[in-house]
């Protein structure tokens, strides 16, 4: 009897119970897509912010005193340099997966017919890597320095190794006081042998990038005969905001208890991320530079903080809507349920009766909205990042408890008046 | 004036009277209303929030010689085109070779409160130098020279030309070289080149190399959006003759693209937001009409017309609309304001026309809202409806 009676309002009901459950799914997908937003945000903007270029920079262990210190003047044959077969290592630590682009640099300092002295900074472009994991890998300059601008004829195409070995790209300014343009031809003495190279094409970098010229990483170690060498690794890797232990880890590692290392080095810290590049690339130093780091981790923290903000207004909204609404309906029903009491049911009957048929309605639209509200998540991510948003498992137990909650708390009050009823008064109309 | 009266009073009664349901309704405007007015102000205000949470990158704008000699007093002309709210802070620089131990290093003189402001990434340990006998030293300096903040260094000069000094290595007949003791106050990590130069004051450098010089560059951290840097640089090229002022492209293109999205992020979930608000008030709204079937039915009965009692209904809409509105707005500024405090630490600025947007819009949607289920109420055959069918 009871099951019939459930089945007769919602069937003969439909209309109304349409309705809460409509609402329902609008506070749950409202829910949904502000919660998967709110937890994918973090990922969606440290991944814009790696417009910024690399946040940690790898040099060889003596060389990090040295390049700049003495100012060496003799093309950089000074002996340290990291070994350009070790780099796909990077892609081997445990936080392999947070190291988004990397690339190696090595500057050659090389003459021109004229006498005209260039420095030159061989690197990958588009390079593309298969690991030994598996999987792929396409990193170079073209990802990691996104700010530069094209301003006359292409990138280098490494995968046409054809051509692109003979291809250079020349910084605005030096272009500028060279007077070359994109497909005129440059010869480059180098410390160690020359070549005739193509132009292909001039980028403006707005720094100081625009006076140098940038080649294949391969061409640039033949004209230093240093085959295999490469002076600095930039690597852009997706981090967690610095706090005091990884700031006392990056000092000394040593000085932490083992749970504290453990808890260090499962966290993205880009020092535990510079640590652990340092244990695979022989003689390296690993450092975060701090201008992207820092400001990375403060942008982060406040965005996250932001949409946490205006995920809560929302769920209370959803929440007191759904409670509004719930009330209303129910105490719609009174004539109904006056009559019901009338022939004779106790209290306790009209109540599980009343919350069987709203939660069966709340399941439904909870379950529907869910579904729309991922699809509201799905279109804010294609919109705003053009990637989409991450299912996380969380999400599904938030909201079904934050339903479940919400539509008892809204038919509490209307539950309470149901049963404060008298039979009499309802039924004569008053 | 009767009739109106009597309007106001049937409205504010059936208010008054149908108390709790009327709560319910207002609250659900109300909130409607909130996320409405706190939602477009923490829209707006991000732009302004971030932005200055991006001048940690460091300086977006740089000045550099122009045709003649570049000073402080260029560099000031330059800053003077900006609006001076929107500085964060301007570093001047100058760089000189010179030598700790007979060893080169480059050595830039700059003013420490505009450098701690123009570059807030700069991580120092110790002290900031202070006065002219002080300075800070990168830290592959200090790990090369094995020096620790504390230690007192002397610092040396060769007044004569780059090329001199690398082929006689020092040992100029001629020109002697200036010395100056300096206490190392600080150590700068930066993880940049900066970790390669020693840092100290105008004054210093001036007082150790002996002459006035020039300054290389002025580093500015300006907090402006794109536009707005682009007007700066064209003004300042134009009108202030030594200066030359360049954009860092890496930070500002960055910003500009970060803060795009950003700020399309608080768009789309304030709409998405907005839209199930305004649903939400529909169907409550709907539900409230509903309920009154009976009474509607009872007025058609003693003979009012559909139109006075549509314009009834409306009215008490609408009033419920503006308080609702109201309510919302000042509840959406405090909102956006803790908001703002928590997040940005800084309190947002109130936008006056946000108020009678808040208030009109939640009129309209609770008038239309409300508007379909009377339509198709006042439809209804009196007789029925108090039959009870």
């Amino acid at each position: 009897m009871f099951f019939r009676m459930i089945r007769g309002t919602l069937f003969r009901q439909w209309k109304k119970m349409l309705m809460i459950a409509f609402t329902i799914a609008l506070g749950a997908s409202l829910a949904s897509a502000m919660l998967s937003v709110m937890l994918d945000v973090g990922d969606k903007v440290n991944q814009e912010l790696k417009t910024y270029g690399a946040n940690i920079t790898v040099v060889p262990k003596e060389n990090s005193v040295l390049t700049n210190l003495y100012e060496v003047e003799d093309g950089g044959v000074s002996g340290a340099y990291l070994q350009e077969d070790e780099l796909g290592k990077i892609k081997t630590i445990f936080w392999a997966f947070n190291i988004v682009d990397f690339a190696p640099f090595v500057n050659v300092d090389a003459t021109l017919d004229d006498g005209t002295e260039v420095q030159c900074v061989g690197s990958w472009f588009d390079h593309h890597m298969d690991l030994p994991t598996g999987e792929t890998l396409d990193a170079g300059v073209v990802s990691l320095r996104s700010w530069w601008e094209l301003t006359e004829g292409s990138w280098l195409d490494e995968q046409l190794s054809a051509n692109s070995a003979d291809e250079v790209m020349v910084g605005k300014d030096l272009a500028e006081k060279l007077g070359v343009k994109a497909g005129d031809s440059l010869h480059l003495n180098g410390p160690a042998s020359d070549k005739n190279m193509k132009v292909a094409g001039i980028y403006d970098a707005g720094g100081t990038e625009d006076m140098q010229i940038y080649m294949q990483l391969d061409t640039a170690q033949a004209l230093a005969d240093l085959e295999g060498r490469v002076d600095k690794i930039e690597v852009s890797a997706l981090t967690t905001p610095e706090n005091e232990l990884s700031e006392r880890a990056a000092k000394d590692p040593s000085s932490l208890t083992v749970a504290q290392m453990e808890t260090w080095t499962c966290t993205a810290y880009a020092s535990s991320i510079c640590y652990q590049i340092q244990q695979v690339i022989t003689d390296s130093v690993a450092a975060p530079v701090r201008q992207v780091a820092d400001s990375e981790g403060a942008i982060l923290s406040k965005t996250q903080l932001l949409m946490i903000l205006i995920t809560i207004l929302s769920l209370i909204g959803a929440a007191l809507g759904i409670c509004n609404l719930v009330t209303a309906s129910v105490m719609e029903r009174s004539q109904e349920i006056g009559l019901m009491k009338a022939i004779g049911a106790h209290n306790l009957s009209v109540a599980l009766l009343v919350l069987c048929e709203i939660f069966i309605t709340a399941i439904i639209g909870g379950v529907a909205g869910f579904f729309a509200g991922f699809g509201f998540a799905q279109l804010i991510g294609h919109t705003v990042f053009g990637s989409a948003i991450e299912m996380r498992p969380m999400v599904v137990p938030i909201v079904a408890v934050l339903v479940v909650l919400v539509t008892l708390i809204g038919s509490i009050p209307a539950i309470r008046m149901l049963l404060g009823l008298r039979p009499t008064e309802v039924l004569h109309g008053r | 004036m009767k009739k109106r009266k009597m309007f106001i009073r049937m409205i504010t009664a059936s208010l008054m009277r149908r108390r709790s349901r009327m709560v319910v309704a207002l609250l659900s405007i109300a909130i409607g209303a909130t996320i409405l007015s706190g939602l477009v102000s923490i829209y707006y205000d991000v732009p302004r929030q971030m932005g200055a949470e991006f001048r940690n990158y460091g300086a977006n704008m740089i000045f550099t010689a122009g045709d003649d000699a570049f000073t402080l007093d260029d560099v000031r002309a330059g800053q003077s085109k900006i609006d001076s709210t929107q500085i964060v802070g301007v570093a001047p620089y100058r760089y000189e070779n010179v030598r700790i131990n007979d060893i080169p290093v480059v050595a830039a003189g700059t003013d420490p409160e505009g450098a701690k402001k123009a570059s807030p990434y700069w991580r120092v340990e110790g002290e900031w130098f202070t006065g002219d006998s002080q300075l800070l030293i990168g830290a592959s300096v200090a790990e090369s020279f094995r020096l620790k903040a504390g230690d007192t260094i002397e610092v040396s000069y060769s007044p004569v030309s780059e090329n001199d000094e690398t082929t006689s290595d020092g040992e100029d007949e001629f020109v002697l070289d200036t010395y100056k003791p300096f206490t190392v106050m600080g150590v700068l990590q930066t993880g940049g080149s900066e970790e390669n130069y020693i840092y100290m004051s105008l004054d210093a450098l001036t007082e150790l190399t002996g002459e006035e010089g020039t300054l290389d560059v002025a580093e500015l951290s300006v907090s402006a959006d794109a536009e707005q840097l682009a007007g700066y640089i064209s003004e300042i090229n134009g009108s202030v003759k030594n200066v030359h002022a360049s954009l860092v492209k890496r930070v500002t293109a960055s910003e500009a693209t970060v803060l795009t999205k950003l700020q399309a992020l608080v768009l789309l979930v304030t709409i998405v937001v907005l839209a199930l608000t305004m649903i939400c008030v529909a169907t409550t709204m709907t539900a409230v009409v509903a309920e009154r079937r009976k009474e509607i039915g009872l007025r058609k009965a003693i003979g009012a017309s559909d139109k006075s009692i549509i314009q009834e209904f409306m009215g008490e809409s609408m009033l419920l609309g503006l308080l609702g509105g109201l309510l919302g707005a000042v509840l959406g500024f405090v909102f956006a304001q803790q908001v703002s405090i928590n997040v940005f630490s800084s309190s947002i600025s109130f936008r006056p026309l946000l108020l009678p947007v808040t208030v009109l819009a939640s009129i309209a949607v609770t008038g239309i809202s409300s508007l379909m289920p009377i339509r198709s109420a006042t439809d209804v055959d009196p007789a029925l409806v108090l039959k009870g069918e």
